[in-house]
């Protein structure tokens, strides 16, 4: 899924500049990219420095600038909106990050520093990050991985998805799954509306994980050693587990917990008409799989075409 | 009449002319007095208990004795008086129970066949408690004859009601309310 | 004694067989002694089962119904209440509503409360210490507005601006907005059969929230590129 853009075509005969800057990067500087549309890539390397390569049209200028605590890249239009810009950046791996734009895709590769991208029609692939990641897009999967903190990531039209990645984790999203498969999350809250919700890690003692959604299946990974709380609420849905559950409280309704193991963790897990599901490690996403191969072939409404 | 200044009202019964102290309180609680629903609640706590304790056998009833009386609070207002307040709490506590019996996929034996159900109630040890001993011998039946046999024997209903509410043929009400009574046999005083 | 006859006497006892069969069965207890003796243990059971007293609970319950349906006992101060509440919901996203400066909190009943950030303490319509009942068409109305009026004011901001989005963007937000609107739709049928359960409530809360959320993002987006 791609960005479109708002107005005006892109021209292929237009003027392009190239530009290719590098500037010294003060430790405790962090990298500012505001793009309105096109593609920002981040690598790293080993200098204190930054380096940006981009070839904007010649209706656009690019921006660079280093004071304080910021480097900071943006994109302006000479007369109106600015154009598309495709850039690669190279920043070291301490460099935190602060990326945003509209018709804007991210990429992030081994930035060990935080990291907060903001989009509206983008996808985001971060790999990397540390202490605070926020990852946002509206219309545009948000996919993060090799990461560990305080991590926050957001779509509103697409999936979520965090593999590898460890600390306090948030998730959401309207109108996708949200995947989180090797996460070692102490504190988890995963919602979304219409959308399956899974989750293949570790049940940390006294962690919380709240697995929310609306119209979808919620599949968590447990096993009777697994120390937690788990109250499960439905309104017309069900509940399957791969192992036996000691149903003992009472139950109102659709609305019941037991305990596994010493009950150290609270897991809530609801959804509205949707199947919660305990399985063993590991098999988490064979549901997923066997389900996307049994819908393989639906409708899909592609936005990018205007 | 009550003294003036405390803003309540004893009101009357407009269809029959005579005070019903229960559906005077019912209309007031409706009306968000707290203290006429709290009378509501004591007086008919006692039954509402005891049909909860009975209908769910040896599972903690607290819970579900404060569900009944909140949905009791929700639903005020379409008590209409047509019948007493009492039968309408009673059937709204049925509800209650019987809702959050819905299992979710996980089955449960509910109405046993055969003489399964004489076997599951053990046979009656000596103790002074003869009334405790019938009472726990009706909460070690099985669940869906412990609950035909409360709410035929003990509450009165009938088994086209009973069938209704438990979504069962009238001959299977019948029958588990046999089976019931026959397993409640060995409890009794000799 | 024959499983034949046995299996009837319930319903012969209860005044329930067809006339033929009630003959046929009461013939057979004038021959039978042990079809007798069943039968008058269940007519024994049958009585005892209508002289059953009542059970009261072992503890008082009042309290906790009273917390359930926020009626102030007199017994604690009002700010307890909602302190219990609080807490009763923390288990469903309340941190995530704090974080996001305003949010709901659903009571039993169907109604929402708008929860202030922590500086502030919960909207209770409790408007003088005179009065402690407090209704619940008084809370419901007070939050419910709130949330309709918060709706609004976002839908407006959007509507005026969705013309500086491109179309794209505005068809995302408007279907992922009918997307919540759907969920709530079907969280308030389930709410007006079952209004005291604890979990629709919540989840009605929760996704009343996300399209707030939601609003206020587009809001956002529509002033950023203003």
């Amino acid at each position: 899924m791609f960005f479109t853009l708002a107005s005006g075509a892109f021209a292929a005969l237009a003027l392009l500049q190239q530009i290719d800057t590098t500037v010294t990067a003060q430790p405790g500087q962090r990298l500012v990219v505001d793009s309105y549309g096109g593609e920002i890539a981040v690598k790293t390397w080993g200098r204190n420095a930054v380096r940006v390569e981009a070839d904007p049209p010649s209706r656009t200028s690019v921006e660079i600038s280093s004071s304080g605590g910021v480097v900071s890249v943006r994109s302006e239009g000479r007369r109106g909106p600015p154009a598309t810009v495709d850039y690669t950046i190279t920043v070291p791996a301490w460099m935190g990050l602060d990326l945003s734009g509209v018709y804007t895709d991210v990429k992030v590769a081994g930035v060990r520093a935080p990291i907060t991208v903001e989009t509206v029609q983008g996808e985001v692939d971060v790999a990397g990050g540390e202490g605070t990641i926020s990852l946002r897009s509206v219309q545009g999967a948000v996919k993060l991985q090799d990461a560990k903190g305080r991590i926050d990531v957001h779509s509103v039209n697409e999936e979520v998805r965090v593999s590898n990645a460890s600390g306090e984790i948030t998730a959401e999203t309207v109108n996708g799954d949200v995947v989180l498969e090797q996460v070692d999350a102490t504190s988890l809250d995963a919602t979304t509306v219409n959308g399956d919700l899974g989750y293949d890690g570790p049940i940390r003692n006294g962690g919380r994980y709240t697995l929310s959604t609306h119209n979808g299946d919620i599949t968590l990974a447990a096993t009777e050693r697994t120390n937690a709380t788990v109250m499960v609420s439905t309104f017309s849905g069900d509940f399957e587990s791969d192992f036996p559950v000691p149903l003992r409280e009472t139950r109102k309704g659709r609305r019941f917990s037991f305990n596994l193991g010493g009950g150290s963790a609270q897991v809530s897990l609801e959804s509205f008409q949707g199947t919660i599901r305990l399985v063993r490690p590991g098999h988490v996403n064979q549901e997923r799989d066997q389900e996307d191969r049994d819908h393989k072939g639906s409708d899909h409404d592609d936005d990018s075409a205007r | 009449m009550t003294p003036p200044g405390t803003g309540v009202t004893t009101l009357e019964h407009q269809a029959t002319g005579r005070t019903d102290s229960d559906a005077v309180d019912a209309t007031l609680a409706a009306s968000g007095d707290a203290h006429a629903f709290e009378r509501l609640y004591r007086a008919h706590l006692g039954r509402v208990s005891s049909l909860v304790r009975r209908m769910l056998g040896d599972e903690d009833p607290d819970d579900v004795i404060q569900d009944v009386f909140v949905r009791a609070w929700q639903k005020l207002g379409t008590f209409r008086g047509e019948s007493a307040f009492g039968t309408w709490l009673h059937r709204l506590a049925v509800n209650v129970i019987l809702g959050r019996r819905e299992t979710l996929g996980i089955r449960r034996q509910r109405h046993l066949d055969g003489d399964a159900v004489l076997e599951s109630v053990p046979s009656r040890r000596t103790t002074p408690e003869i009334s405790m001993d019938f009472e726990a011998a009706i909460d070690r039946l099985p669940e869906g004859a412990r609950q035909v046999f409360v709410l035929h024997d003990v509450e009165g209903y009938r088994h086209e009601e009973i069938a209704g509410m438990l979504g069962l043929a009238t001959g299977t009400s019948k029958s588990q309310l046999h089976r019931a009574r026959m397993a409640l046999r060995r409890h009794l005083e000799r | 004694m024959s499983d034949q006859w046995t299996d009837r006497l319930s319903e012969y006892l209860d005044d329930e067989l067809p006339p033929d069969e009630r003959v046929a069965l009461e013939a057979h207890l004038r021959q039978c002694a042990g079809c007798g003796a069943v039968l008058a243990d269940l007519k024994r059971i049958a009585t005892r089962a209508r002289g059953l007293e009542d059970r009261l609970p072992e503890r008082d319950l009042w309290p906790g119904i009273a917390a359930r349906i926020g009626l102030d006992t007199g017994e604690r101060p009002v700010v307890d209440l909602d302190a219990v509440r609080v807490r009763r919901r923390v288990s469903f996203s309340l941190p995530q509503l704090i974080a996001a400066g305003i949010g709901l909190v659903a009571l039993s009943g169907g109604t929402a409360w708008v929860l202030h950030p922590p500086a502030r303490t919960v909207v209770a319509v409790r408007e003088a210490p005179a009065a402690p009942v407090v209704t619940v068409a008084n809370r419901s109305s007070v939050a419910g507005q709130r949330y309709a009026s918060a709706v609004a004011d976002l839908e407006r901001v959007l509507d005026q601006g969705r013309g500086r989005l491109d179309t794209a963007t505005v068809r995302v937000i408007l279907r992922n907005l009918a997307t919540i609107d759907s969920a709530i739709a079907q969280a308030q049928r389930a709410l007006a059969a079952d209004s005291a359960n604890v979990y629709l409530n919540s989840h009605l809360a929760e996704t009343r929230q996300r399209k707030l959320e939601l609003l206020r993002q587009a809001a956002a987006l529509v002033s950023s590129v203003s």
